[in-house]
């Protein structure tokens, strides 16, 4: 008999010694763990968790947008921002503004009062020289100065006299801008973290970023200044000259650089950080602290679209696109895909502060086979096969594929989609126009409801709907000399015009998810992730209690 | 004279001592960098920090260089500990998982420093790489790959050297069965001596004459017969005693014949040896030594007795004559082919384990004695 042969002892322990070790870890203890306690230095520091290589540059936009609005709507202040409750513009670096009678020419009365870091005045010059830098820069972000006259030809090129851009400071204090055509949003386009003012010694510092030795030579104009910076995140200090010095509650913000966002949650259960936004949707885990944390929800203003080209066969006729728009599971796939994120969409606008989304749209599939039905193709039949344009980067979205099967299991409509890249497609689209339906997104750059549905104001050769109805132009062209309650109203009448004619189905809406720390208070809703942090503040965690929204 | 250690013999790619000194080597550069590197961190610098170094930047891949060698003698250790396949599999999954657990847990240590996250949330953070899909079984598969290889190579050379080995027991079969038709061509030589032949044809013929019939038709039978089991033996390298026993039986008969009533014949046989398996005509030489050099040389010598017996593990033969003693010079042993050929037979067939010894009897006679490992069982080709 062959005796069994044995292990040295060393070789069990090479192999026992690791593997206990990494058994410890993973099964340590993974619920209830302490919280570090806040930094006494940090009492009043609110500390926000980022991905993103963060630019204290106004002029340079990183995605994703959350931290980094964040971030540059502190170190500045453009001349406007937007009521928290209503969206609607209000004062920030300008006191006033005035239209002129044509609605074209737009006066802009700067504080007095206002500040850069060092303490000198912020002067309408500032403002220029930073919307100048703006447009001479060879970015995409210059667009948010077309509305300007001539700003579009002067950043192309094709204009080289500045002073013919419609944008002069008559005196230090006295901001002219001139509009190429009417636009009564503009005043909410202004606070566009990209339109702050820059001042004269920023060009050197931002250009050897020399803020990363001397923050302090990093001149702002907002709630807060740069007193630190480096590889892991920027530390930022209430601004002593400030305007509004006397509102801003914290004593500072701290952005924090983490790896990936998905550990970001880890770190606010931690007490390292308070704020993660967004917050991956990913995101359900039990965090491994009793930390009092909440969830803070928003829409982002933008719709995901099926676009309809009328001007194919029997798509030109409204009850197929009707029935087409009726028979969309989207409560059943937007749960079933991307639970929480996405949020069917029943009309083109999602809610937004001051304005709640209509119910224009809804599911209802006998009334769509009935509609099929009176258009001439009963339960499909004779229906062609419709052609559906996408994106490469639509390959992997499960959602094209489900509204087509909707459309096949309800209404016995085939569908042929066909990838192109993204530059290709618009192309295609443009010159052949050998497409039926189109899957795409449509996002809002102004927290403004008449900026999403400018997109049915645009020319019948870019549209990709080919659908142009002279009432809903009429009614665009009226809301934009129109303002509050009165602009919405006309806005609502030409929604419901464009969702009665549906050349366009609005599929979903996206939401955002914010993870904030029990202690931070004064958090709002901004579609556009522009949140002021000079409106928050902290309390203790003592004060802190798990509420109805708090998440464990 | 220095020794050599076995380790040294070897050629120098397969000496572990260049390749081991070699990762040193790499090892110590690989952390002086990485320390170098990190150094500004290490020492708190206010600008320097964690996740632009390369200990956090480098791919973590780069942990291979310090885990082969571990890897390479946990194989080696596991490959010896049994060869009982799932024990085996057993391990070197358990090494797997290990090894994949060590990878995970060094991307977690290096996320948790460079989001300065507390080292209490390392199980919490572990686990949230698995969510996020963090956790790469990328090293297991590497490992097991490895393994594979190495047993591949493994096996590879223990069939080469199984060949060889193989290649080595056909040319000493050979030899041996050189050796026994040389053993089965003696004895029909020595059979179809003309002193022997003469003799026997004589006897034979004298039987005719006193019209003993009868016993000179069996002494042409027993001739017969020993010239043709001489011949049958050249095809079987081992037979049992009792079979040797009969053929040297037959060769008695003759001889007996030859010396009339003056040879006496005696056999000490334990019944037990009788089935025990010894080489194909063992016994012959030593016969035929015994009636050659002391039968035949002292007309006073008349006992010829072989024995067997069993000692254990071992079987004795010997062959004893009461003849003249060996000559001064022992040249017998040296210069008979017969007794040198069955000397390299034993020792081809059973190395050390057997021997042939020949020595005076005092106060008469000789006695050959061969000692050999006692088996009843054929051995498997």
């Amino acid at each position: 008999m062959t005796p069994t042969p044995r292990a040295h002892w060393w070789t069990s322990l090479a192999l026992l010694l690791p593997g206990g070790l990494l058994a410890l870890v993973f099964f340590g203890p993974q619920e209830g763990l302490p919280v570090v306690p806040r930094p006494p230095a940090d009492a009043n520091v609110l500390r926000i968790a980022h991905v993103q290589y963060l630019l204290p540059d106004p002029h340079r936009q990183t995605a994703p947008v959350s931290a980094h609005n964040h971030f540059i709507l502190s170190l500045w202040e453009p001349l406007v921002e937007c009521d928290p409750a209503t969206g609607r513009p209000q004062p920030a670096a300008a006191a006033s503004w005035a239209w002129s009678e044509d609605r074209k020419v737009l006066t802009m009365k700067l504080r007095p009062d206002a500040r850069w870091s060092n303490g000198d005045p912020v002067t309408a010059h500032d403002f220029v020289r930073g919307w100048l830098q703006l447009l001479q820069g060879d970015l995409e972000d210059a667009q948010v100065l077309f509305p300007l006259k001539n700003a579009e030809a002067y950043h192309r090129g094709e204009l080289k006299d500045f002073r013919a851009v419609g944008m002069r400071a008559i005196d230090d204090f006295t901001l002219r801008l001139e509009l190429s055509q009417i636009r009564s949003a503009f005043v909410a386009e202004l606070a566009d973290p990209l339109l702050s003012p820059f001042h004269p010694s920023n060009a050197k510092v931002m250009a050897d970023k020399s803020y990363f030795r001397d923050p302090g030579a990093l001149i702002t104009n907002g709630p807060f200044r740069l007193a630190d910076a480096s590889q892991d995140g920027f530390s930022l200090q209430a601004c002593g000259f400030y305007h509004d010095r006397a509102d801003v509650r914290l004593a500072g913000v701290r952005f924090v650089r983490v790896g990936n966002l998905s550990i970001a949650p880890l770190l606010l259960a931690a007490g390292v950080v308070d704020i993660v936004s967004p917050m991956p949707y990913e995101e359900s885990r039990t965090l491994p602290t009793n930390r009092p944390v909440k969830l803070a929800h928003e829409l982002i203003l933008g719709v995901s679209t099926i676009d309809i080209n009328v001007t194919r066969g029997p798509l030109s006729d409204v009850r197929v696109r009707q029935a087409l728009a009726l028979a969309l599971h989207r409560q059943e796939n937007t749960a079933k895909f991307s639970p929480g994120r996405m949020v069917p969409a029943w009309s083109w606008i999602p809610s937004m502060p001051g304005r709640r989304g209509l119910k224009l749209l809804k599911e209802d599939a006998d009334e769509a086979r009935r509609l099929l039905a009176a258009a001439g193709f009963p339960g499909g039949k004779g229906f062609p096969v419709l052609t559906m344009s996408l994106p490469m980067w639509a390959e992997m979205d499960p959602y094209p594929a489900a509204w087509t099967e909707d459309w096949f299991r309800e209404l016995g409509v085939r569908t042929h989609m066909t990838y192109e890249q993204p530059a290709l497609q618009r192309k295609l689209m443009k010159d052949q126009e050998d497409y039926d339906v189109a899957y795409g997104a449509v996002m809002a750059t102004v927290p403004d409801a008449g900026d999403l549905l400018s997109a049915f104001l645009w020319p019948v050769q870019v549209s990709k709907t080919k659908w142009v109805n002279p009432d809903v132009v009429s009614l665009l062209n009226r809301a934009n000399s129109q303002t509050g309650n009165e602009r919405l109203a006309t806005l609502e009448q030409a929604e419901r015009l464009i969702m009665a004619a549906v050349p366009t189905v609005p599929v979903m809406f996206t939401r955002r998810q914010n993870l904030l720390a029990g202690e931070v208070q004064g958090w709002y809703e901004d579609p556009l992730a522009r949140q002021s942090l000079k409106r928050l503040w902290l309390v203790s965690a003592e004060q802190t209690a798990p509420g109805p929204e708090s998440r464990q | 004279m220095s020794q050599v250690s076995g380790n040294d013999r070897l050629p120098l790619w397969r000496n572990w001592r260049p390749w081991f000194s070699l990762w040193l080597a790499g090892s110590a550069i690989l952390l002086a960098l990485l320390l170098w590197d990190a150094w500004p961190w290490l020492r708190g610098t206010p600008q320097a920090t964690f996740r632009h170094t390369k200990l956090n930047q480098w791919p973590i891949e780069g942990l291979w260089w310090l885990l082969a060698p571990v890897a390479l003698w946990l194989q080696k250790n596991l490959t010896m500990v049994d060869r009982r396949w799932p024990w085996t599999v057993a391990l070197h999954g358990l090494m797997a998982v290990t090894i994949t657990g060590i990878f995970t847990l060094l991307a977690a240590l290096r996320m948790a420093v460079a989001n300065h996250l507390p080292m209490s949330f390392l199980p919490a953070l572990v686990n949230d790489l698995r969510w996020m899909g963090g956790w790469s079984y990328t090293p297991a598969l590497i490992y097991l790959l490895l393994v594979f290889a190495l047993y591949a190579l493994s096996f590879y050379q223990e069939w080469r050297a199984g060949q060889r080995l193989t290649n080595e027991l056909k040319v000493a079969n050979a030899q041996l069965e050189t050796r026994l038709v040389r053993a089965s061509l003696d004895a029909l030589k020595m059979q179809l001596h003309p002193h022997f032949l003469f003799n026997t044809l004589n006897s034979i013929t004298g039987l005719i004459r006193k019209e003993r019939t009868r016993e000179a038709e069996d002494v042409v039978a027993g001739l017969g017969e020993l010239l043709r089991r001489s011949l049958e033996h050249r095809q079987e390298a081992m037979e049992t005693l009792e079979e040797g026993l009969v053929f040297l039986r037959r060769y008695f008969d003759i001889e007996c014949l030859r010396f009339q009533d003056r040879l006496k014949v005696e056999c000490d046989i334990e019944p037990k040896c009788l089935r025990a398996l010894v080489p194909s005509l063992m016994l012959q030489p030593l016969v035929e030594n015994a009636m050659k050099h002391g039968i035949s040389k002292d007309p006073a010598a008349r006992l010829l007795r072989i024995g067997a017996m069993r000692d254990g593990s071992r079987l004795l033969l010997s062959v004893y004559n009461d003849g003249p003693p060996l000559p001064k010079d022992d040249l017998t042993l040296n210069q008979g082919i017969g007794l040198q050929n069955t000397i390299i037979r034993l020792r081809m067939l059973y190395g050390d384990e057997a021997r042939l010894q020949l020595r005076d009897q005092p106060p008469h006679g000789v006695r050959a004695e061969i000692i050999l490992p006692f088996s009843t069982n054929f051995p498997t080709s």
